[in-house]
C-alpha cells in the first residue's frame, strides 16, 4: 500500500481487467473485456457507454462477481476501498485457471470451477449487495413475481443491516417505497410485481438496492425497457438520490442523453477496450476538438429536435461491431472510423494506439490526438 | 374440446396475474370437486371404520346371505361369504391410502431434493444425479417391485417404499426442468445481486415461491398411480392378503363369478377404482390448470 499512490476518496479503481470467455467452437478467447482501467471516487458518476456488446455489461458483472460459469480467464484487478480498507476482488482467483498452450495456440484451459467459486463467493460475501448493489435492466423481471414488493425489500433490509424483526423491517421498507417517490408507500408494499407499472418496479429496485446504504451503485441500463417520459423520471430520481445520500454510481448505458444527464466522467467502450476516457466536461465540451471519431460518431447519432421535425434519416455508424475473438493489429475502429486521414491511416492499420493524455484527466486511444 | 395450453417465456404471465380463485372457470371447478370427493370418501372411510358407522362388518362372514344381488340391505350384495360389499369397498380404499401417502412423501421429498441441487448446480452434481436417476428409471417398475416381493416377502408398506422410489426420476426431472428454467431468469440473478445467501435462493425464491404448484399436482397424480400400483398387485396376490379387504383382491375374488351372472362382485370394486383414479386425476388437472404458469386458449 506503500508504494502505491492510493487517493483516498477512490471507492472502486479497476485496473488491467480482462475477462475473458473460451469458446470451445472456435477454439479461441472471446476477449469481451480486455485491459480496462478505470476508477470512480466517491459521490461520483461513471457512465460506461458503449454500443451493445462492447463489454459494459460483463465489466460490471465481473465487478459483482456474478461471472460464474464456463471456461475462461478473469484477471487484473478490482480494487474496492470501503471504510479505509482496500480489498481486491480478484486476488487469487487465476490461481484456479491454468492455460495450456502450445506454440501460441490453446491446447486446453482448466478452470477448478469448484475452487473458483468458493474463492470467488469469499471474496465477495457481505460485500455483494451490502458494499456494492446493482439494478437492472428490465426491472419487472428483476423482481420475483410470486412475493410482494414489501416483503422483498424487507428480504434484503433483513439481510444487510442491524434489523431482524420483520415487522420493523417492513416499516423501514416503507420508509425506502417514500424515498423513491412511490405514492401511497404503506399500501403498494402488499402489491405483487406484476401490480406495478416498469417505472414502479424499477423505483422499487432501486429502494431494494439502496436499503443497504452502499458504497457504490451499480446502474446496469437503469433505463432500458422503460418509457420515454418514465425514462426521464427514473433518471431524475437518480440524480435525486445522488445528491441526497452522495451516491457513488457506476452507470451503464448505450444512450448518450441519460449519460449527458448523469455522469461526472465518461469511459467511452468499445470491443472490449475504452477508447476515451474523462470528465463529461471535457469530453462533451462543444469547444474541445478533439475527441476519438467513436464518441463523435456517438453523439452524431443522436438526433436533435429540429433534425427530428426536418424529418432527417437518423445517422446510424456505418458497419457493425467487431468480433472480439479476432485479434487486431492495428486500431478496432479503422474499418468504421470517418475521420481517419492519410497522415495516420498507416499507422491506424499497422498498431493499436496507446492510451495518451490530451488533457488534465482525459485519454484518448487515438492517432489523431498525437500532435 | 380440448384446451391448449402455450408456455410463456421470459415475462410474467397475464394468467398469473389473476387471483386464483377468480382463474377457476367452472370445468376446473368441476374437476377440482370431483377429485376433492374423491378425497373426502377416502378419509371419511377412516372415520367410519373407527366410530363403527360401517353398514357391516366387511370381515364378517354370513353363509346365509352369500351372492347376494343388491337390494335394499345391501347396496352392493354380498360375495361369495356372504360379506357385504359396500363395506369391504369401504375400507378396501384404506389399502391404497395411507402407504400410497409414504410412496408420495419419499418421492417427493428426494426428487425435489435431486432436481433442486442437480438443476441449479448442474456441471458434475447433475451428470452423476442423473446418472443414478436414470438407472432407476430405466427398469421397468414392476420388475423392480416383483423382484422385491420375490426376495423379501414384504408388507405394503415397503412395496409402497419401493414404489417411492422408483417415482423419483419423474418428479427429479420435473424439478429440474423448472430450476433450469428459473435459474436464468432475472429475479434469480437479482437475488444474487442483492447478496441472498445460496440455500434462501434455492429453498426461498426457486422451490417455494415458484415450484410448490408442481409438487401439489405431482401429488395428487402420484396418488392415481398408487392406487393402480396397488390394485394389479392385489389383484396378482401380492399386495394386501384376504381376509382384508383391498379393491384389488376383491376384483380378483370376484372374477370366477363373473361369467355366472353374479358380475357385481368384481365389477362394483373396478368401478370403484375407475373413480378414485380418475378423481385422482382430475384434481391434478385442475389444480394444474388453476396453479401452473400457463395460458389457455
Amino acid at each position: 500500500m506503500e508504494k502505491e499512490k492510493v487517493v483516498i476518496n477512490e471507492v472502486l479503481k479497476v485496473e488491467d481487467l480482462r475477462t475473458y470467455f473460451y469458446s470451445y467452437a472456435k477454439e479461441a478467447f472471446i476477449r469481451s473485456v480486455d485491459s480496462v482501467s478505470f476508477s470512480i471516487r466517491k459521490g461520483e458518476v461513471l457512465g460506461i457507454v458503449g454500443e451493445s456488446g462492447c463489454g459494459k455489461s460483463i465489466t460490471a458483472q465481473s465487478v459483482m462477481g456474478l461471472i460464474t460459469d464456463g471456461p475462461g480467464i478473469i484477471s487484473g484487478s478490482i480494487l474496492l476501498t470501503h471504510n479505509g480498507k482496500a480489498i481486491n476482488l480478484l486476488e487469487g482467483l487465476s490461481d484456479y485457471v491454468s492455460v495450456k498452450t502450445k506454440r501460441k495456440a490453446i491446447l486446453e484451459i482448466t478452470k477448478d470451477v469448484a475452487g473458483w467459486l468458493k474463492r470467488s463467493e469469499i471474496l465477495i460475501k457481505g460485500i455483494r449487495g451490502k458494499v456494492i448493489s446493482m439494478i437492472f435492466q428490465n426491472p419487472k423481471s428483476a423482481l420475483n413475481p410470486f412475493i410482494t414488493v414489501g416483503d422483498q425489500i424487507a428480504e434484503s433490509i433483513m439481510l444487510h443491516s442491524s434489523i431482524s424483526a420483520k415487522k420493523e423491517a417492513i416499516d423501514a421498507a416503507a420508509k425506502w417505497l417514500e424515498r423513491v417517490q412511490i405514492d401511497s408507500p404503506s399500501m403498494r408494499l402488499y402489491d405483487y410485481p406484476f401490480g406495478l407499472s416498469g417505472g414502479m418496479c424499477q423505483r422499487v429496485m432501486i429502494a431494494m438496492a439502496l436499503s443497504s446504504e452502499p458504497a457504490l451503485l451499480i446502474a446496469d441500463e437503469p433505463t432500458t425497457g422503460l418509457d420515454v417520459t418514465i425514462q426521464t423520471k427514473i433518471i431524475e430520481l437518480l440524480k435525486q438520490l445522488k445528491e441526497e445520500l452522495n451516491l457513488t454510481i457506476l452507470l451503464i448505458t448505450h444512450d448518450m442523453s441519460v449519460i449527458m444527464q448523469l455522469a461526472d466522467r465518461i469511459a467511452v467502450m468499445y470491443g472490449g477496450r475504452i477508447v476515451e476516457y474523462g470528465l463529461k466536461r471535457e469530453i462533451m465540451d462543444s469547444n474541445s476538438f478533439i475527441r476519438h471519431p467513436y464518441t463523435i460518431a456517438l453523439l452524431n447519432s443522436q438526433p436533435t429536435v429540429e433534425e427530428i421535425k426536418m424529418k432527417e434519416r437518423l445517422r446510424a455508424i456505418k458497419g457493425d461491431v467487431p468480433d472480439t475473438i479476432t485479434l487486431y493489429r492495428g486500431c478496432r475502429f479503422y474499418e468504421r472510423c470517418d475521420l481517419k486521414n492519410d497522415r495516420v491511416k498507416k499507422k491506424c492499420k499497422e498498431a493499436e494506439p496507446e492510451m495518451i493524455e490530451i488533457g488534465t484527466g482525459h485519454y484518448m486511444r487515438c492517432y489523431l490526438a498525437e500532435g | 374440446m380440448r384446451t391448449r395450453y402455450v408456455q410463456r417465456g421470459a415475462e410474467v404471465s397475464e394468467f398469473s396475474q389473476i387471483p386464483i380463485w377468480r382463474r377457476a372457470n367452472k370445468k376446473d371447478l368441476i374437476q377440482i370437486g370431483f377429485g376433492l370427493i374423491v378425497v373426502l370418501f377416502v378419509l371419511s372411510s377412516y372415520i367410519a371404520a373407527v366410530l363403527h358407522l360401517l353398514p357391516y362388518d366387511p370381515l364378517g362372514i354370513n353363509l346365509k346371505e352369500m351372492m347376494q344381488s343388491p337390494d335394499y340391505k345391501h347396496i352392493l350384495g354380498t360375495d361369495f361369504m356372504g360379506r357385504d360389499i359396500l363395506s369391504r369397498i369401504i375400507v378396501g380404499s384404506q389399502a391404497y391410502f395411507m402407504p400410497g401417502l409414504l410412496s408420495i412423501i419419499i418421492a417427493l421429498f428426494f426428487g425435489t431434493m435431486a432436481g433442486l441441487v442437480s438443476g441449479y448446480n448442474g456441471g458434475r452434481t447433475d451428470s452423476i444425479i442423473s446418472y443414478i436417476l436414470d438407472l432407476i428409471d430405466s427398469i421397468p417398475k414392476m420388475v423392480i417391485i416383483l423382484l422385491a416381493i420375490a426376495f423379501f416377502r414384504p408388507g405394503i408398506y415397503f412395496i409402497m417404499l419401493i414404489v417411492g422410489i422408483t417415482n423419483i426420476p419423474t418428479v427429479a426431472s420435473l424439478i429440474k426442468s423448472k430450476v433450469i428454467f428459473l435459474k436464468k431468469r432475472n429475479f434469480i440473478e437479482a437475488a444474487k445481486a442483492l447478496g441472498l445467501k445460496t440455500r434462501d435462493i434455492i429453498f426461498k425464491h426457486i422451490l417455494w415461491y415458484n415450484c410448490k404448484a408442481i409438487v401439489i399436482i405431482q401429488a395428487t397424480l402420484g396418488m392415481a398411480e398408487v392406487i393402480l400400483i396397488e390394485t394389479s398387485l392385489s389383484y396378482l396376490g401380492f399386495g394386501v392378503q384376504e381376509p382384508e379387504p383391498s379393491w384389488g383382491n376383491m376384483v380378483a375374488a370376484g372374477k370366477d363369478y363373473f361369467f355366472r351372472g353374479d358380475f357385481f362382485l368384481s365389477t362394483a370394486p373396478a368401478v370403484a377404482i375407475l373413480i378414485s383414479i380418475l378423481g385422482f386425476y382430475l384434481l391434478g388437472d385442475g389444480l394444474n390448470n388453476l396453479l401452473e404458469w400457463r395460458r389457455r386458449r
